[in-house]
């Protein structure tokens, strides 16, 4: 029971992503793309350090890691 | 260091069109398919590719596509989707009772242990790095 629960509530955020994706994607869509969020975090910087960027690879560097290696 | 949109250039070279970058991210993913998890070489694949991605992100040596100066307010729809992940992997990785109320990670490890998945996993890592990377 509790398995199920788990497993539907991932394929429920994985859906999720999905139907925000694709409304993204829509003509006239005033909801930005994944992509779109993700440069909008890369450009943050402090000072001449680009903060977002390093911090964006280094968490998909992270991911693949975790479930690529190990 | 250069504002990202400063450092947006129109023209594409010919090695970062998809007709080479495709067929090159599909053969690192079959190898990186081919390497067991907790395998030596499994960890040092994953560093080194994940590292070159990331040498080549952080330099000016491929260029990026312009990024949006601001989000409208239809990006909160995103929290949707992150909060419920959020909350479901906090909630399992908390409560830590194994199999019976799995984490991501815990569902996701059978899978992986297919090859064919794994190099799917791969390919989808590396085009993602490498999307992020055009950014």
């Amino acid at each position: 029971m509790m398995r199920a629960l788990a497993i539907g509530g991932f394929l429920t955020a994985l859906a999720l992503f999905a139907a925000v994706e694709w409304a993204a994607r829509r003509p006239g869509s005033r909801i930005p793309s994944l992509a779109d969020v993700c440069a909008y975090v890369m450009r943050y910087e402090v000072g001449p350090v680009p903060v977002g960027r390093i911090g964006l690879f280094g968490f998909w560097w992270w991911l693949g890691w975790h479930f690529l290696a190990r | 260091m250069e504002h990202p949109s400063e450092l947006s250039v129109a023209e594409t070279r010919a090695w970062e069109r998809p007709v080479v970058t495709v067929p090159v991210l599909v053969c690192l993913s079959l190898v990186g398919g081919q390497l067991p998890s907790f395998s030596a070489s499994a960890n040092l694949y994953t560093l080194g590719t994940g590292g070159a991605l990331i040498w080549l992100g952080l330099g000016n040596r491929v260029p990026r596509r312009p990024a949006p100066r601001r989000l409208g307010a239809g990006a909160v729809w995103w929290v949707l989707p992150v909060a419920v992940f959020g909350v479901f992997e906090g909630v399992t990785f908390v409560l830590a009772v194994g199999d019976e109320f799995p984490t991501f990670s815990r569902l996701a490890d059978p899978l992986l242990e297919d090859e064919l998945v794994r190099s799917a996993a791969w390919f989808a890592w590396l085009a993602a790095f490498w999307g992020l990377v055009r950014r």
